[in-house]
Formats: C-alpha cells, sequence, structure tokens
C-alpha cells in the first residue's frame, strides 16, 4: 500500500484541513479530534521554494530545497523537493519518504519531484 | 481603563554577552529603575523564549524578580516567541490600566549565543509547525524566503530593495552605542561586486546573509506605571496610548493569501483604535525586520503605505532618518540586532527614547508619535504598541 499523507475532514460541515487540529477552522463546534481522514492528492502546483543552506544540524546535508505546493484539490502542504531548478507555478508530483532523521526517529513527510 | 506611562527604560548591548542569562534580565531593569526614581514595583514581566532549552534556567521570571531584591512583589515569566517582549507589555500595560498595579517593570531577556548558531537556528525553528513544517527542515529564513519569493513575483520587489533595507538600518546602527553590528554596508558590496557571492551568500534563496538579522544576547526594560506615579517624575509624559496583539495560523501554506500579514493588520488596527491616532499621525517607527522583507512587509501592513508599496516608498528614500516616517532608527533588528525576548522590548525602548527627544545622532525631529510592531513565529503572533509623547 502506498504511504499517505492524510488531510482531516470535519464530521460536521465537511470542512478540510491540513494538519491535523483539534478544532475545525470553518464551524468550530466539532467535538474535539473529530474528523475523517482523507488523502491529500500529490500532485499539483508550486506555489514558492527556497534553497535552505542553513539547517538545524542533524540534518547531514549542506542544502535542501523546500517549498509549498498547492494540490489539485486546491489544499496546500509544504514538503521537501527533489528539482533541480524549481519554478513557481510548475506541477508537480510527490511520493512520501522519510524526510528527517534525528537519533533513532524516522519522520516520513512529502518529497516532490518534477511531474 | 486607567492611562497608562513609561517611567524608565534600560538596555543591554545586543551582541554576544558572557553573563547569566538572570543578569542579561536584570542589569536593563536596574538602569530603569534607577531613572524611575526607585518606585514600588507591584509585578515584574520577564520575557523571553528559550532559557529552558538553551541556558538550562527555567521559571526565569522568580530569579529576576529575586536578584532585583523586589520580592515580595508577583513575576511571571512570558514566553511568546519572538513577540515575547511586545507581549509582556501588552501584559504590563493590562496590570496598570485595570488598576491592580501602579508600576510595573517588563523586561526582556536573551543568550541564544551560548550555543552554536547551526543549535540557535533549531531553537528558533521549534516556532514552525512539529509535523507539517519542522521535519522537513523548515527553518524562520526558510518561510522568509518562500513568502520573499511570492512578494517579488507579486509586487515586484527586488534583491535590491531588500538590500536598501540593510543599507539603511547598518547607517542608523552606526549611531546607536548599543547596536550589535557597527558595520557600514553598500549596494556595491553586498550585491554588485565580484566578491558579493562570498561576502553576502545565500542563506535560503532569495535571501542572503544581509538580509537577516543576527544571532544575539541582551537585554531591554521598560518601566511602566500610572499617571498619578509618572507625574511625581517631572519627566516627558510617555504616553503608552494603544495596544493590539493578533494571530494567525501557525502553519505558514494554511493562510488564503500567504502574501498577507494578517496578524500584523489586525494587531496594529487595534493599536490604533485604542489611541484615537492613525498611521498619518507616527512619526517613527520600529518594524520587526527579522528579514529584510519583512520591513517592507509590514510598512504596509501597519498602514504607512498602500499593499505592495512598500518597497517605493524605501527607494524614495521616505524611511530613512531623514525621510518622513524613519522606520528602525535604532538599526531594527537587522543591525541593532535580535536577543528574541527582549527585542520587542527593545523597540520599545528606542521610540521612548525618540518621544524624549534622547536618541542623540538619530534622533527623528519633534517626535510625538512612535509605534512598534513585534512579530512572533512567521506572522503567528503579533503585537503593535503606540507611544505618545504628551507635553
Amino acid at each position: 500500500m502506498p504511504l499517505e499523507i492524510l488531510a482531516y475532514k470535519c464530521r460536521k460541515c465537511g470542512e478540510l484541513h491540513y494538519p491535523l487540529r483539534m478544532v475545525c477552522r470553518k464551524c468550530g463546534e466539532n467535538e474535539p479530534h473529530e474528523f475523517d481522514t482523507v488523502p491529500l492528492p500529490k500532485s499539483g502546483k508550486l506555489l514558492t521554494f527556497t534553497t535552505v543552506h542553513n539547517l538545524p544540524p542533524d540534518f547531514n546535508v549542506a542544502k535542501l530545497t523546500l517549498g509549498i505546493v498547492e494540490l489539485e484539490n486546491g489544499m496546500r502542504i509544504t514538503g521537501q523537493l527533489k528539482i533541480p531548478t524549481p519554478k513557481m507555478g510548475m506541477p508537480v508530483t510527490g511520493k512520501v519518504e522519510i524526510v528527517r532523521e534525528a537519533d533513532y526517529s524516522k519522520n516520513y513527510g512529502i518529497v516532490f519531484y518534477p511531474a | 481603563m486607567r492611562e497608562v506611562y513609561v517611567v524608565g527604560i534600560g538596555i543591554t548591548s545586543f551582541t554576544r554577552l558572557e553573563y547569566p542569562l538572570s543578569e542579561i534580565a536584570a542589569y536593563p531593569a536596574t538602569v530603569a529603575l534607577k531613572e524611575a526614581g526607585y518606585p514600588k514595583v507591584d509585578h515584574v514581566y520577564v520575557a523571553n523564549m528559550a532559557s529552558a532549552r538553551l541556558n538550562h534556567q527555567s521559571g526565569l521570571a522568580s530569579a529576576v524578580v529575586d536578584s532585583l531584591s523586589l520580592t515580595p512583589a508577583g513575576a511571571t515569566l512570558i514566553e511568546n516567541g519572538p513577540a515575547s517582549g511586545g507581549s509582556a507589555i501588552l501584559q504590563g500595560f493590562l496590570g496598570v490600566a485595570s488598576g491592580m498595579f501602579d508600576c510595573v517593570v517588563v523586561t526582556g531577556a536573551e543568550r541564544l549565543r551560548e550555543v552554536n548558531n547551526l543549535e540557535a537556528t533549531d531553537a528558533v525553528a521549534a516556532l514552525s509547525h512539529p509535523l507539517a513544517e519542522q521535519i522537513y527542515g523548515v527553518t524562520l529564513p526558510a518561510l522568509a524566503a518562500m513568502f520573499t519569493r511570492l512578494y517579488m513575483q507579486k509586487y515586484g520587489v527586488t534583491e535590491r530593495h531588500l538590500a536598501m533595507v540593510a543599507v539603511k538600518n547598518h547607517d542608523n546602527a552606526l549611531d546607536n552605542f548599543f547596536a550589535h553590528i557597527h558595520e557600514k554596508i553598500t549596494i556595491e558590496g553586498i550585491l554588485d561586486s565580484p566578491e558579493a557571492s562570498t561576502n553576502n551568500p545565500y542563506v535560503a534563496e532569495p535571501l542572503r546573509f544581509f538580509d537577516c538579522c543576527p544571532v544575539s544576547d541582551g537585554g531591554a526594560c521598560v518601566i511602566l506605571a500610572s499617571k498619578e506615579v509618572a507625574q511625581k517624575l517631572g519627566k516627558p509624559m510617555i504616553r503608552l496610548a494603544g495596544v493590539g496583539q493578533a494571530t494567525d495560523t501557525h502553519c505558514v501554506h494554511e493562510r488564503a493569501e500567504p502574501t498577507e500579514l494578517l496578524a500584523v493588520r489586525g494587531a496594529a488596527s487595534q493599536a490604533y483604535k485604542m489611541s484615537g491616532l492613525t498611521p498619518a499621525h507616527v512619526n517613527v517607527a520600529e518594524l520587526h525586520d527579522a528579514f529584510t522583507i519583512l520591513e517592507i512587509a509590514e510598512s504596509e501592513e501597519v498602514g504607512f503605505f498602500k499593499r505592495g508599496e512598500g518597497h517605493l516608498a524605501l527607494e524614495r528614500g521616505e524611511t530613512r532618518l531623514d525621510g518622513k516616517l524613519p522606520i528602525n532608527t535604532s538599526g531594527g533588528l537587522k543591525a541593532k540586532g535580535h536577543p528574541v525576548g527582549a527585542t520587542g522590548v527593545g523597540q520599545a525602548h528606542e521610540i521612548v527614547l525618540q518621544l524624549r527627544g534622547e536618541a542623540g545622532k538619530r534622533q527623528v525631529k519633534e517626535a510625538q508619535v512612535g509605534l512598534t510592531c513585534n512579530f512572533g513565529g512567521f506572522g503567528n503572533n503579533v503585537v503593535c504598541l503606540i507611544f505618545k509623547r504628551e507635553d
């Protein structure tokens, strides 16, 4: 089964959120954490990006490219980019991979490639 | 609500300081208390972001109130990221305005240089969303850089405009003894010359080294009091005339319009409303230029310039010391420095100096009204303050 990033759909009003929050941003009246999970689409267009040259010490790389992607359903997500020359507005497609390893913890997140 | 006045101010140099954090917090308070004639203090508010993580000190306010020998006055630590200082002033304001307290000490302090720059960057990056931002390596410069790219595309801001902010604020800091950086820079040296890429490398593209504030230690203090206490001192009466605070989503990607800083707009409009003043009344401002782009964007969001025109006003020199609305006369976070918890209090310190007419070579002539904008996280928690001289 492919790994997914989940969006959270309010059981009261249907509003989608990413990441998880306790109370719905739209209706504000759901029971705490009462959301249905829905996989986020993985394709979209690159809204903005940066290459960071000054990373927290546990990333054993000199630089890393990050971006915000507007997904097919209009939601946005922050992720890493494996794109040699990113351009604003370019179509991208994501995969869920390990994005940060610190000590014994492995964090999975989304990595975008050119579509 | 009662009227609230500033009766004393104090500051340390913003630099690398080899003193314990509690002393960095207490020292500016001693300066301010002396200036205020040692009033009876009802409460001490201490602003700090990372004492437990970086300095192995929890409960900092209890240490500071005792070091100042102000026990049994109440003491409270306020941690609100980079907006801790502004938030502490707002809480102090509420204490005096409500009538519960007659005089309160608000002191902010940070000692980031206890660790190396990468660890300090990581400590500050802890402000971002743990699961949706931090795991990817998001840092504050990264968020500012992604914001900058959108701002450039939408409004035509260029790297040259960003450099103009840096040059202006470095120039202002040359006349500020307490500033972290006393170094004149030129656009040629940081952008145009063949050495520019080594002088001014990228930190998070398109932001370069000189677009980012330094990592500073430092402390700053203001003492707030009721009108009766202030009148006894026989000094210029500086009133904290308006306060405002607003928040925005934790994740930057969740904002409907990612080039808008709604928390800045909300905090400023509350402060204007309370004070009965408008942006046109403001003579001098300290904006939170942790990154050069933020001075431009905030100058629009607090209402000085139309949206998308802050960089044009900068180009015309309107925000220079000799312009019609000088911004960051202290050098701003860019050159005065950014000891996180102290920053918002340091901004208030500069405005009070300006309104008293005590700013020396960087004095703005006949300044009567000053505004501060203290920006927490990447704009998720913002405090604006408006000070007014009453003669």
